[in-house]
């Protein structure tokens, strides 16, 4: 599938092939022994945990020891101090996440004057360059998640309706390009719509800023958030407020299957690949401590996941089962 | 914000004969201590009456006009030297905002930055050059609002300036435009400079990619601390930067550094560096080679996709594709050959490559290196760096940032604005925007329907 957004700095993407290990490489690595730390946004999330899944067995393959894994718990602080007190520990590498923009750079910058190579998640604080700051982005093609959503909630959508679109207040690269994508779909293709943007600024406040979009603009026809956990805190919270419309948002968490295949307010998910994700990720630190080149963005394609395909995406994103749940309200088991 | 402090305030007093009003003298001093700070050249109270010569009342009388206009600030100590610490004067450079944008062929980029031409945040999406000029302004005038919705600061927006892809004639350094110059012929006569000072009531400044891109990383990549260096832009037109002694050498026409125009030769054929070596040549013989089914990797995408596209050909070479990477490697053969001769010329210290081609591949970078270490005289390439930009369409955000910024206080400008408080109230440009309100708004450009809300 084709990658329709652009990096950071407008860098074309990398496919993950482009990072593949061969077996010289694998057996290389053994030969090195590194150290690697790897730093998230949180580990209360599946998409985080599939994500590190992918990375750790890499790691495993080559022989390289993990030797931390923070949770940073969304917070620009934490990360800033965790992100010093590993330059400390002088791992090999470094695998962030970083959870904001400019709170976050000058300690992503102090992790590769460090001389600690640094591979970047989803996002990459302005400023950050790759070769200088940073070796490489790898992330999903976020803007093109944010067209699959809206392809996917155009059709539920009636005419010259209103539709909400719960965005995340941090200056974050992947969610940015979600909601830019989302919106200018529909300016292109659905000029009826008129979007209505409301941004929460922590992920406990989601179902509140879904509350004060509703209030201010009772007639939505639709929503749009930027992904699964916050959407489904909305939907808790629309639902007791007897506010029920077609839903669309990103990633395919355990909990947002069973809500696609209730079918009651979502109707389509723009799924990332996070176990694949986690795979490239940590094939680029190899390459990299090998001394090879490699691309500054590294982008993932999307899967668009509805009703009708849940179950065999599910297996695909997860490589595991579909949930219980998911195969009983289709009526598979 | 205008000031009216008690200094400004004429005296009662009659004043002596032949002597000026504080008001008539106030503007040159504000001017070189505002720039003292803001270029870093001091950062004390003590530094600025060292570097300027002005006596301490005048400098401390000139802080606090900067400081009411929200220009300077001293809020902060820095290290004692023996006795009291000294308060440290900083420009606000967040006082106000700078939007900055990227038009190139194939995608359009844009960003905010702060008013000493540091970038706060930017986004890049694909787009088409050869669309209408009324759709992509709409385009522009939407991500423009969606920027600053989430990152301008309470002071505004100060400037808007543009990195296009051609040269940008008629321009004087330092002055704004009033009107749209002929950049591309499909934007002939369509008021892209008119249209977004009406919508974002700010002075507009644009210049050509290649000029800004070399800014960029002149200021925020590889050429920082450079006093010599060339930039390089591969796309479908080939174009130099050149830094001369550390300044931008923008030519007598601002056209500097075309080098694609250049007469070159290559299998026989003669034609100009930008049609035997730019990104159309690479594109049509990639779709020949997967036509004729010399490329299976090419062929491949052809069938998938029903087109071939430069990148594609760049990407292909990475990969491994014989064909391809023949492809790259003769472009990067003739650029070098035209590079060389001004490498020869200017004897720079450091040669940076960029454009999606260069970015995606390393071919052509390891051809453009071999012809320029092949036609060179030893001595300038004894030291010479040759190196891929690590900005991509970074630098032509930062470079344009830095065009505004310096613009909007180069001491000829600043000096028109600074005891108004905002370069919005500069005469030149309120006269502008009388212009402009007393001509027809131009028709409503046919696109589609936007909501009032700031969505991209």
């Amino acid at each position: 599938m084709m990658i329709s957004g652009l990096g950071p700095h407008g860098e074309r993407a990398a496919p993950p092939e482009r990072v593949t290990l061969l077996p010289d490489d694998r057996a290389a690595a053994k030969a090195a022994g590194w150290r690697i730390a790897v730093v998230l946004h949180t580990l209360e999330s599946d998409w985080a945990r599939q994500q590190l899944s992918g990375m750790v067995g890499i790691f495993g393959d080559c022989g390289a020891a993990v030797i931390d894994v923070v949770d940073c718990a969304f917070s620009p602080e934490l990360q800033v101090a965790e992100l010093d007190r590993l330059v400390t520990l002088r791992p090999d590498a470094i695998i962030s996440l970083p959870v904001a923009n400019e709170q976050v750079a000058a300690a992503h910058r102090r992790v590769s004057e460090a001389g600690i190579k640094l591979v970047l998640l989803d996002n990459a604080p302005t400023g950050l360059l790759p070769g200088k700051d940073y070796i490489a982005l790898v992330s999903a093609d976020n803007f093109g998640l944010g067209k699959i959503a809206a392809e996917g909630l155009s059709p539920h959508i009636p005419n010259d309706a209103e539709v909400g679109i719960l965005g995340f207040g941090a200056d974050f690269f992947a969610t940015n390009q979600r909601e830019i994508a989302f919106t200018k779909w529909l300016q292109l293709n659905r000029p009826d719509i008129k979007p209505r943007v409301r941004r929460f600024a922590r992920i406990e406040e989601a179902a509140s800023t879904a509350d004060v979009l509703f209030s201010d603009h009772p007639g939505l026809g639709g929503l749009f958030v930027v992904w699964d956990t916050p959407a489904l805190a909305a939907a808790v919270r629309l639902t007791e407020r007897k506010a029920i419309f077609p839903m669309a948002t990103v990633d395919l968490g355990e909990a947002a299957a069973i809500a696609l295949a209730r079918g009651d307010t979502l109707c389509c998910i723009a799924a990332q690949q996070p176990l694949l994700q986690g795979i490239a990720a940590a094939q680029t630190v190899v390459l990299c401590l090998l001394g090879r080149p490699v691309p500054a963005w590294i982008a993932l394609p999307g899967i668009v996941v509805t009703r009708g395909n849940v179950v065999e995406t599910f297996q695909a994103v997860w490589r595991q089962p579909a949930p219980r749940e998911v195969l009983r309200l289709l009526g598979l088991s | 914000m205008p000031l009216t402090g008690p200094d400004l305030i004429e005296s009662p007093r009659p004043r002596g004969k032949g002597r000026p009003r504080t008001v008539e003298t106030a503007a040159p001093s504000l001017v070189e201590l505002l720039n003292l700070v803001r270029t870093g050249a001091a950062s004390t109270r003590q530094e600025l009456e060292r570097q300027s010569e002005f006596g301490r009342a005048v400098v401390a009388d000139r802080l606090t006009m900067l400081g009411d206009l929200g220009l300077v600030d001293e809020s902060e100590l820095g290290t004692a030297t023996g006795g009291r610490a000294p308060r440290l004067v900083r420009f606000a450079a967040r006082r106000a905002a700078i939007l900055v944008a990227t038009l190139d062929q194939t995608a359009i980029g844009v960003g905010v930055a702060d008013l000493s031409g540091n970038l706060l945040t930017e986004h890049h999406e694909a787009a088409d050059l050869t669309a209408p000029p009324g759709d992509l302004t709409d385009r522009l005038s939407a991500l423009f609002r969606w920027s600053m919705d989430r990152h301008a600061p309470h002071g505004g927006i100060w400037g808007i300036s543009l990195s296009v892809p051609g040269a940008v004639q008629g321009t004087t350094e330092g002055d704004f435009l009033t009107t749209t110059p002929p950049v591309l012929p499909a934007w002939e006569g369509f008021p892209l400079v008119e249209t977004l000072t009406r919508h974002f009531g700010v002075p507009v400044w644009m210049r050509s990619s290649v000029e800004t891109m070399a800014m960029g990383e002149l200021h925020a990549g590889a050429g920082i601390g450079m006093r010599n260096m060339l930039f390089i832009k591969v796309g479908r037109r080939i174009g130099a930067g050149i830094v001369c002694d550390g300044q931008l050498h923008r030519g007598a026409q601002g056209a500097a550094g075309l080098i694609g125009s250049l007469p070159v030769t290559s299998g026989g054929r003669d034609g100009t560096l930008d049609a035997l070596a730019g990104s159309d040549m690479i594109q049509r013989k990639g779709r020949s080679a997967a036509e004729d089914g010399r490329s299976p990797m090419l062929a491949d995408i052809l069938r998938r996709s029903g087109e071939i596209t430069a990148i594609e050909v760049s990407q292909a070479a990475q990969m491994g594709d014989a064909v391809s990477a023949a492809i790259l490697s003769e472009s990067g053969h003739l650029i070098g050959q035209v590079v060389a001769t001004l490498a020869n010329a200017l004897n720079p210290e450091l040669i940076v490559l960029s454009g999606s081609i260069v970015q995606t591949n390393d071919i052509l970078l390891a051809a453009l290196r071999e012809a320029v270490y092949g036609a060179s005289h030893p001595f300038v390439t004894r030291d010479l760096r040759i190196i891929r930009s690590q900005m991509g369409s970074s630098a032509g955000l930062v470079g344009a940032a830095r065009v505004a910024s310096e613009s909007l206080f180069a001491s000829v400008f600043l000096k028109e604005w600074v005891m108004q408080g905002s370069p919005l109230l500069h005469p030149a440009f309120v006269s502008l925007q009388d212009r402009l309100s007393a001509e027809a708004a131009p028709p409503p450009p046919m696109t589609a329907h936007t909501g009032k809300e700031l969505t991209p």
